[in-house]
Order: C-alpha cells, then structure tokens, then sequence
C-alpha cells in the first residue's frame, strides 16, 4: 500500500513544514474555535432542555450516516457507471450530463420537503402557496433543453478534440 | 479476505477522482466558509435584535436593513447547500485514510471535522424545514439550537481552518497548486496505477472499478466547478425572490411568494394560530398606554382620531421573506406624548396572542421615537386584515417581523 499515493487532501503522515508566523497564526485560530465552542456549549446547556440531547444527538448521527453512509456512495456509484460509459460516450457530454442530475437533484432535495409539507398542511394559505411539484418538473425540462443545448454546441464545435480525448481515455 | 486496513486503503483509491483535489477543495472551502461566515454574522444581529444586551442600540436606518440582512442570512443558508455538499463529495476520500487514528491530535482532528461536519449538516436541514415550519420533524427546539450550533460551526471552522492552514495556502492560488502538485510526485496517480491486488470479491470489486476509464482531470475539475457555479445560481434565481424583489418573477421554489396573502402580503403567525380569532373582534378592545400612574385607554376609533400617517416599510420575517407595504395609523411617537413618556424612555408591548415568546416583548427609543414607525390601522389602503394584526399592530423601521407585534393589547413605559 505504501507505493501509492491517492491524489487527495493532507497525504497521511509527513505533514508540510510550517513557518513561525504560520505556526502562530494556527494557534490564534485555534483558541478562537475553542472560545467559541465553548460559547456554543455554554449556550446550549443554558437554553435547551436536557431532554432534547438524545434527539439532537441522534440528528447528528442521522446527518452523518446518511451523508457519508448513504448519499456519497451514491454519488460515487452513479459517477462510476458514468465513467463505464465513457468507453462508447464523449467524457465531455457524460460531465455535462451529470453536471446537469447533480443541480436537478440538489433543487429536488430542497423542493420535495415543500411538497410533503404542503401535503400535511400548513394551516396558514401564505406558507407554502405555490405549485412546487411543477415548479420542479419546470426545472427539469429547462436543465434538459439547456443540457441537450450544450451537448449539441459542444459536439458541433469540438469534433476534433473529442476525438483525441476519447482515444486517450 | 483483505484486512480492514487494506479495504480502506481501496475504497480511498478507488474514490479518487480528478475533481477531488486539495485545490478543488480549497476552492470550495473558501465560498463556504463565506457563506458559514455570512449566516453567523447576519444571524447574530438578527438575534440580538430579538434579545438585546441592555446596552444594545440599533440602526433604523436604512429601512430595509433586517429586510437585506435576513434575506441574505436565508439565501446564503441555501446555498450552503451546493457548496457543503460539494465541499465534502472533495474530500470524501481522507474518511478513509489509513491508519484511521495516528494518534491522539489525529484522534482530535477527526472528531472536530465529525461534529463540523454534522452540526453542518444538521444546521443547514432544520433552518430549511424552519422555513417551512415544519418543526415537527426535529425533537429540539429551533432557535435555541439553530443559535448553540452556529458557535459550534463557527468555532470548528476556526479549528478546521487551523489545522488544515499548510494545503490551503499551498492551494490558495491556481498557480501555488500547480507548483505543489508537480513537487508531490504521487499525486498524478489514475485509478488503474497498480496495487496490490485484494483477494476474493472485494478484490474482483475494485479491480473492476480499476478497469473503469479515468475521467479526463481538467474537463472534470472544470465540470465540477461549473456544476456548483450552476446549482447555487439556479437556487438563488429561483428561491431568493423571496426576500429580493428583483427575483420575484423567477420565484417558483420560495416558501413564500410577494404578493399573496391577505392584503396582498404573506402572514407568518395567523389569527388562528395565536388563538385571537374572537379576542382581536371583542368591540370594547381597546390599547391601553401607561407610564407609570398614568395610564390611556384608546378604542380603534379613538386611533384613527389622531393624526394619521402614511409610511411604505418592509414587514421582514426571521424566515427570511419581505416584502414592503403602505402602512397608515399614529405615530407612537404621538401616543406615548399622551402619557408624558420621556423621549429615551424603553416600551414594552403585549399582544392579545396566546403561547408565544413574542407576546411580551420591548422596544427600544430608537424606534419608539421613530417618525416612522407607527401603531398601523391600515395596510395597503385596507384596514388591517385579523391575520395581519387587526385591530393595531407595530410598524416600525429596520425590525424582525417578530418584533412588529400585532394584536396589540398594551403599550408601557418601562
């Protein structure tokens, strides 16, 4: 394992040599972050009952199962079966393409809690008042068009590089 | 079957790609914590608006001050979300560094950047449902813990920071990065460089993700970046209408929309919800104004005897709508001069409204003696709708909608 080096954030062991200033610098910043957990601490002990530290707790846990657990290999299943396709698809339209499901399902991520809301309820006609459900399928005929549009621009204009690229993939 | 260390050392290998580099990462870094820093900065002028330290003055001008503060507190909330998804899909990889403690700092690093990055994630969830007032979806209370975590965020922003200063001054510019990456050898690995193989069907696994085509690097950091560019750009066009008029057109994801409600303009708190439907109608309502031994009972025809004012302010709520309206009514000015109030003196409203903290809340004399800021009857040429605070509400300039009391019961000189 140690012959390789994966291209990723702060490489495990060596870590770069720092300067005086730098050195200083971290620790100013460091005495700041702890000052202000520990406002943060204070402040939630003073004013949220003890009784809601499970809940909370189990919100934090939830955040990161479903983040780490579930969505990011997700994400990375998807890119995978995206790359496999670049064998036969130009890699330039396959990022276009996922550029375009990426901002489609992050919308969709913000929009859908509206939708099951306004299902439940509001109780108040100005909370929730439009017609998020076509607003959303809006945004995916408008991110098709615009993709379909790109993917035909680049594919007029760039043959040539197209080509080189694919044969060195 | 391959032990723990080598399947961690896998999957971080497997995970590489060209958009994730410490350069992408710190690129991102930097809009995020702009962001995180704009929300803490907008946020705690907003809460002490609602909760001021007794020496606490406040501007009243400009008048769309809360209006612009909260709205960007809201819309940079959203985008928080493109960039902090985007900020850990960069450095997801290093969740599988091995060995996965080193040491005790190591140990210490790792679980600040956990609680970073849950208390993240947890803040930016429960503001967005706050919006939609959902709030039945979290066991804790909102604001409370919305106010805890963004210390908790902001202190381990300052620590993340901190620890990580070396990549990102390395990274900081497109040219530093540059130089860095060519003086670390490795760092131009594809997935198909040769490992030692794993054995069994984690093994045949990986080595088939080795045999997936690599994506080209630079068209893929520039996809990346341009993704995010274009996420945020679509949530802000579609959403920030809410508070910013300009993108009222393109509205159509806001949980709130300018123009609908009674009198034209959204209500946060209805006659309902605050049990006033008959309380708010009772014909011997009157606003009682007392200073000290004196005190003045006003019924609504009694306020509308007074000189009467007409001025255009933003009703601008916590949730992050605004939206400006022509109010009319007396000045408060004028009705605490009916009491001998002194020109510095501290008021404190009740409303007529049932189970809220902002029943009873207090005013300061920068804005009771406001010229602008008025006990409004009538709102966009209509008497005030029960839903908008009929009979009397506070109107005044620059304050969270919270504040603008409605249902007014009582005013005193405290």
């Amino acid at each position: 394992m140690a012959a390789v080096t994966p291209p990723v954030v702060n490489p495990p062991g060596a870590p770069a040599p720092v300067g005086r200033s730098t050195r200083r610098i971290q620790q100013g910043l460091i005495g700041l972050g702890l000052v202000l957990l520990a406002i943060g601490a204070i402040v939630l002990v003073q004013d949220v009952a003890a009784k809601n530290y499970p809940g909370l707790l189990l919100w934090f846990a939830g955040a990161l199962v479903l983040h780490d657990g579930i969505l990011a290999p997700i994400v990375f299943g998807v890119s995978l079966m995206l790359r496999r396709a670049g064998k036969r698809i130009p890699f330039a339209v396959l990022l276009i393409v996922q550029g375009a499901v990426v901002v489609g399902a992050i919308a969709t991520l913000l929009v859908f809690p509206e939708i099951l809301k306004q299902g439940i309820g509001t109780g108040n006609a100005t909370l929730l008042p439009l017609n998020y459900g076509a607003g959303l399928i809006g945004l995916y005929a408008v991110l098709a068009v615009l993709t379909a549009a790109t993917v035909g621009v680049y594919l007029r204009l760039r043959p040539s590089q197209i080509s080189v690229e694919q044969r060195s993939a | 079957m391959p032990d723990v260390q080598q399947l961690m050392g896998e999957a971080r290998r497997a995970l590489a790609a060209p958009s994730r580099t410490p350069r992408t990462a710190v690129v991102v870094g930097r809009l995020l914590a702009i962001a995180f820093l704009l929300c803490f900065g907008t946020g705690l002028f907003s809460h002490y608006l609602q909760d001021p330290l007794p020496w606490m003055r406040f501007p009243t001008r400009p008048t769309f001050l809360y209006q612009w503060t909260q709205g960007i507190h809201i819309t940079a909330g959203i985008l928080c979300f493109p960039l902090l998804f985007a900020k850990l899909y960069a450095v997801f990889p290093e969740l599988f560094q091995t060995p996965a403690i080193r040491s005790f700092p190591h140990f210490l690093e790792r679980a600040s950047i956990a609680l970073f990055v849950a208390a993240s994630l947890v803040q930016i969830v429960t503001g967005m449902l706050n919006t939609y007032q959902w709030y039945a979806l979290f066991p804790f209370p909102f604001r409370q813990t919305h106010y805890a975590l963004s210390f908790v965020i902001i202190g381990s922003l300052a620590i993340h920071i901190a620890l990580k200063l070396p990549i990102i001054s390395a990274h900081w510019t497109k040219r530093a990065s540059a130089t860095t990456v060519s003086a670390e050898t490795g760092d131009a690995v594809s997935p198909a460089a040769a490992s030692p193989a794993a054995a069994g069907v984690t093994g045949r696994i990986f080595a088939w993700i080795d045999r997936t085509p690599a994506a080209p690097p630079r068209a893929s950091r520039r996809a990346f970046l341009t993704t995010v560019g274009v996420a945020s750009a679509a949530l802000v066009v579609t959403t920030a209408g809410q508070s910013f008029r300009v993108l009222d057109p393109t509205n159509i994801f806001a949980p709130r929309k300018a123009g609908i409600g009674p009198n034209g303009l959204p209500v946060n708190r209805t006659a309902a919800a605050a049990k006033v439907t008959e309380t708010a109608v009772a014909p011997d309502w009157t606003l009682t104004v007392t200073n000290g031994e004196t005190s003045r009972s006003f019924s609504r025809a009694a306020l509308a005897a007074l000189p009467q004012h007409q001025v255009d302010l933003p009703i601008a709520c916590v949730e992050g709508w605004s939206q400006t309206a022509s109010w009319r009514g007396p000045r408060l000015s004028d009705l605490l001069d009916t009491v001998g109030a002194d020109t510095d003196a501290r008021i404190r409203l009740t409303s007529l409204e049932q189970k809220s903290s902002y029943a009873v809340t207090e005013m300061g004399p920068e804005y009771a003696r406001d010229a602008l800021t008025l006990v409004a009857l009538e709102l966009a040429g209509q008497p005030l709708d029960i839903d908008h605070g009929y009979p009397a509400r506070m109107i005044a300039p620059g304050r969270p909608g919270v504040m603008q009391t409605k249902w007014l019961s009582t005013l005193e000189v405290i």
